[in-house]
């Protein structure tokens, strides 16, 4: 496990715009060639669901524009349910975004006839081949309104199916658009989660291994906020022996680290006896500074522990969906390594907005973010 | 992570979570073991069901060999250790020469939904499954036999024998008779290859994997089967599979069909939580099945009481210890649990004097109670049964004009009948409604912090360790160690409101259960504070008769009515994550004609609605009362009874 040859990061160059560079990039790079693009996003409540593809529709260029809408089954009992009135503004929305083209629909049912969480599981059957993407340029997952146990096991599809592509120099350019808002993140609270967590598929590694049972495990949570009980059931899974929790700095807020720390005192002091020389800094805008920081981290305990055998990691991403990229990117180099990386995450029923709060008022302050994880810019 | 001692040791929850053996050991309650009857533990299939943090994987974890070995190194030396050393000789898990049990834990199987889900038909599916079950046993009992003799895994592999076991149809593919490090090298390859091929991106594998249809480890778990340089590693050998609940449906009915057709002569102990049950075996419609009856950890500690409130004191004392700050004698002490003492006396002199004016004044116009008030007026005791003694009164008249049946006469009662029919029941109930009324602390003292755990070992935790922690403080600040009843009563009242705050947020059908829980609160408080305390001490919990019972557990309603599978499904969550504690089999009536299923709300929840401990007091309920209550609006005040 710990014999591994391994070469600079994968991504230690990177692309990445943010902000009004984002409608710049896309503009440019839509206009300079013909692209063909499949469009993937998640049918969700999230207002911010369409703002990356409304910019993206605009951009001009020309090229074939498909779209696959996943839509992620919560089952009847949801509490997400009751958000039906938003999820049919942005299926409209949609329809006005892309009046062309083809639109194709993925029921992807997130939880068994008995209520086990299948999700993860099944919506990495919807690229079965890589001739599914072969007939495109260029794939573009807007992960806006998609749960993390749903994009993790996606992209991480895509990219082995972009990769495959690559060994047979078919090149597939791999884009993931993002809509930040940290306010409206707050105001959205995890509803019903799973009583156990456990790992998403594709990201196991070897944890949970007879095997390997005796290898020291370390986990590295992102931390974000109100995760206490996610984070409880996580530490239930993975029962590590050394923890680095991931901490945003520097973020927007100043103290936001401080006020993660007091919020997780308990658990991290007190009842985990985590020493404060683990804690890793991350910049809150970057996932490839948390890409880094993780790469960086795995590799530095497999070299410690190699006397031991090695050891294995388990990553989680509790925080926003611009770090967890970063989780998801070093987990799936890490695995080709075979250095024993997994996703370990616990699932949500459904979500409910706080009360009396539009988050239409709160959209304006969103901040689209685009990263580009494969295809040309990594070939110059 | 650092290893220094726990600043607080109530906050150490699960016993994975619990680092070193010794010290799990220091924190285990000896008389847990209660629960196993020696003759029958050692060659049965014994499931062990309950709630999340009812004991199930601490129990399992004393089995393995660094817990049976560290107890047996220290038999001589460590006081804290001997009557555990004790108790498992008592059972045979230890004896003079040392442990003689080979104790083997995995922990569920691994990705099993994501096993299910896998494009392949059910018998593959089968197959891999076992695949995986049987390469994990076969490394767990390696591992646990060279950790028993004290050898280093893997490198003394090669020590160990497993000979061919005695039956006809043993796999060929399964390399034995062979030593330990070739059947971990089969094991190993064959978990990985099963992983990989769960695990995969790619999107469609070609493999000629066959796997096995049964669980044929078990047959070489039998002691003539695994020897160490010879000699056999144990007199006997136990499989002890956790988290059981995390396989799917069929999953667990293949196990334990396999578990039951192969009928080998070795313990099996398979812990899962309630929620695992189908509702048909959560509301106790299925039993006498091939295997041992369940033991279900709740109920055991409910119908032993006594014992288990020996087993929270000494639990919650070893604890206690471990802070090695903290100088202090039993965890008891910390709480104050009398309301005699001087400082209360002004309180209770109002109350008495408030009530006993009421008293009079209701009953002005008439001479029937005056030698129950005289009576009353010359009670001897502390000012707290005075006042209890009025609240008393005032109940038994509130009861007596209620009767259907007014006497003609207004002669007065006799005095003997304050006293005759002054059962504890109604004493409790005046003792809540004095503490309601008068803001008087209910929720206090070690006793009432058994009661408020509802046999529930973690949940004892969670709140033992809020008001450990305040004792840690007034420690720090060189106050009196001994918290009053007003601010035991404070902690675990705010710790009940984030255990709320939590339920819609801690299970799947969260925000159903807290709406049922709330309307049944309010219910439960409505009917516990009514004047007469018709129910005392009071209503804490529902009943659903067995018609109503069987149509929650009816497939075929269950299908066509999905409102009834709504309340099925979230009864069932209420049960498994032991918000309701349910006592099936309840009689009443004459003769007991009618059988109830009694659905009790958890302790800690008659705490947040201001509820009394006691149980008894229940009101019938029809399914389509509760379905109502589910869909109703949630409460807008989250502390229906607050004090």
């Amino acid at each position: 496990m710990t014999n591994v040859k391994i070469s600079l990061p994968r991504w230690s160059d990177y692309f990445y715009r943010k902000g009004s560079e984002f409608s710049k990039f896309w503009n440019e790079y839509l206009t300079s060639a013909k692209r063909d693009i499949l469009f993937i996003v998640a049918q969700g409540f999230d207002p911010r669901m369409c703002e990356g593809m409304d910019i993206l529709s605009k951009s001009g260029g020309f090229g074939k524009r498909d779209c696959i809408v996943v839509d992620f089954d919560e089952g009847q009992n949801t509490p997400s349910r009751k958000y039906e009135y938003l999820i049919e503004a942005n299926k409209k929305r949609l329809i006005d975004i892309f009046p062309e083209g083809e639109k194709k629909h993925r029921v992807v049912p997130m939880l068994s006839q008995e209520g086990k969480r299948i999700g993860s599981r099944n919506v990495a059957n919807i690229f079965n081949e890589p001739k599914d993407l072969e007939n495109y340029t260029d794939i573009v997952v807007d992960i806006s309104a998609m749960p993390k146990a749903i994009f993790f096991p996606l992209l991480g599809s895509v990219l082995y199916i972009a990769d495959a592509l690559a060994k047979q120099s078919k090149k597939l350019n791999i884009h993931v658009i993002v809509s930040e808002n940290a306010r409206i993140d707050s105001l959205i609270n995890d509803q019903g989660i799973a009583d156990y967590a456990s790992y998403l598929h594709g990201f196991t590694g070897n944890l949970g291994t007879e095997s390997y049972s005796s290898y020291p495990k370390v986990w590295i949570p992102i931390l974000g906020e109100k995760q206490s009980r996610q984070l409880e059931r996580i530490y239930g899974l993975v029962i590590p022996d050394e923890i680095c929790p991931i901490l945003p700095m520097p973020s927007t807020n100043p103290r936001r680290t401080d006020d993660l720390i007091v919020e997780y005192r308990e658990l991290i002091f007190d009842r985990w006896n985590v020493n404060q020389k683990n804690f890793i800094y991350a910049a809150e805008q970057n996932p490839f500074g948390v890409y880094r920081e993780i790469y960086k981290t795995v590799l530095h305990y497999n070299e410690s522990l190699k006397p031991l055998g090695g050891c294995q990691v388990a990553i989680s991403a509790l925080s926003s969906k611009l770090l967890s990229i970063g989780a998801l990117l070093s987990a799936y180099e890490l695995k080709y390594y075979g250095l024993g990386v997994g996703m370990a995450h616990v699932e949500t029923r459904g979500y409910e907005i706080e009360r009396s709060i539009d988050l239409e008022i709160e959209l304006p302050n969103t901040e689209l973010f685009t990263l580009w994880l494969a295809g040309d810019c990594y070939e110059l | 992570m650092s290893t220094r001692a726990p600043r607080n040791p109530f906050t150490l929850r699960a016993s994975e979570l619990i680092e070193s053996d010794g010290t799990f050991l220091r924190l285990f309650g000896p008389g847990v073991l209660d629960l196993l009857q020696a003759e029958q533990i050692w060659n049965r299939v014994q499931p062990i069901y309950s709630a999340p943090g009812g004991g199930k994987t601490s129990l399992f974890r004393l089995f393995t060999p660094a817990c049976l070995l560290t107890l047996y190194d220290s038999r001589a030396t460590a006081e804290e250790f001997k009557d555990l050393n004790r108790r498992l000789k008592e059972i045979s898990a230890i004896s003079e020469d040392g442990p003689s049990v080979l104790g083997i834990m995995i922990s569920g199987v691994g990705r099993d939904a994501d096993l299910e889900s896998l494009p392949l038909d059910q018998a593959r599916k089968n197959r891999l499954f076992f695949s995986l079950l049987n390469s994990r046993i076969a490394i767990a009992t390696l591992r646990s036999a060279l950790e028993l003799k004290k050898l280093t895994f893997p490198d003394d592999l090669h020590r160990i024998f497993i000979q061919r076991p005695k039956v006809s149809d043993f796999p060929t593919s399964i390399p034995i008779p062979c030593t330990g490090d070739v059947l971990m090298e089969w094991a190993s390859d064959s978990e990985k290859q099963v992983c990989r091929y769960i695990d995969s991106f790619a999107p469609s594998m070609t493999d000629t994997f066959i796997g096995y249809d049964t669980l044929y480890c078990l047959y070489f778990l039998q002691s003539d089967c695994i020897s160490l340089d010879g000699q056999p590693v144990s007199p006997r050998s136990l499989l002890m599979i956790d988290n059981i609940e995390r396989l799917t449906k069929t999953q667990r009915t293949i196990l334990f069909n396999a578990l039951v057709n192969l009928r080998v002569p070795t313990g099996v102990w398979l812990a899962e939580r309630l929620e695992a049950l189908t509702p048909r075996e959560l509301f106790g419609a299925e039993v006498g099945r091939e295997y041992e009856k369940p033991i279900v950890l709740e109920e055991f500690w409910r119908n032993e009481s006594t014992k288990y409130e020996q087993v929270i004191a000494n639990i919650a004392d070893r604890r206690a210890k471990l802070n090695p700050d903290i100088q202090m004698g039993p965890f008891q002490t910390c709480l104050q649990d009398s309301l005699d003492s001087a400082e209360w006396k002004a309180k209770y002199l109002k109350a008495i004097e408030t009530i006993s004016i009421r008293v009079c004044d209701k009953v002005r116009s008439t001479k029937r109670y005056e030698k129950w008030i005289t009576k009353c007026e010359a009670q001897d005791g502390t000012l707290r049964e005075k006042a209890i003694g009025w609240r008393v009164l005032e109940v038994k008249i509130e009861r007596d004009r209620k009767k259907a049946q007014k006497q003609l006469v207004d002669s007065p009662l006799p005095e003997e009948g304050l006293e005759m029919k002054v059962e504890a029941s109604t004493r409790e109930a005046a003792e809540l409604l004095l503490s309601r009324e008068f803001h008087l602390p209910y929720y206090f003292g070690f006793q009432n912090l058994v009661k408020l755990s509802s046999s529930n070992i973690e949940q004892f935790l969670v709140f033992a360790s809020e008001l450990f922690e305040e004792v840690i403080s007034a420690k720090l600040l060189k106050q009196p160690t001994a918290l009053s009843p007003y601010r035991q009563e404070s902690i675990l009242t705010r710790t009940a409101q984030k255990l709320w705050d939590d339920i819609p947020l801690a299970s799947q059908d969260g925000r159903d259960v807290a709406r049922l829980l709330s309307r049944m609160g309010e219910m439960c408080l409505t009917e516990t504070i009514k004047p007469n305390a018709p129910y005392a001490p009071g209503v804490t919990g529902i009943a659903l008769s067995m018609k109503d019972r069987d149509r929650l557990i009816n497939p075929h309603l269950i299908q066509s009515h999905p409102e009834l599978a709504r309340l099925s499904s979230v009864l069932s969550s209420c049960i498994s994550h032991n918000y309701l504690l349910m006592h099936s089999g309840v009689r009443q009536g004459p003769k007991g004609v009618n059988t109830w299923t009694v659905l009790y709300l958890n302790r800690w929840l008659c705490l947040h609605f201001g509820l009394p401990f006691q149980y008894g007091g229940w009101r019938p309920m029809k399914t389509i009362e509760l379905i109502k209550y589910i869909w109703s609006e949630p409460q807008k005040t989250d502390r229906i009874g607050a004090l």
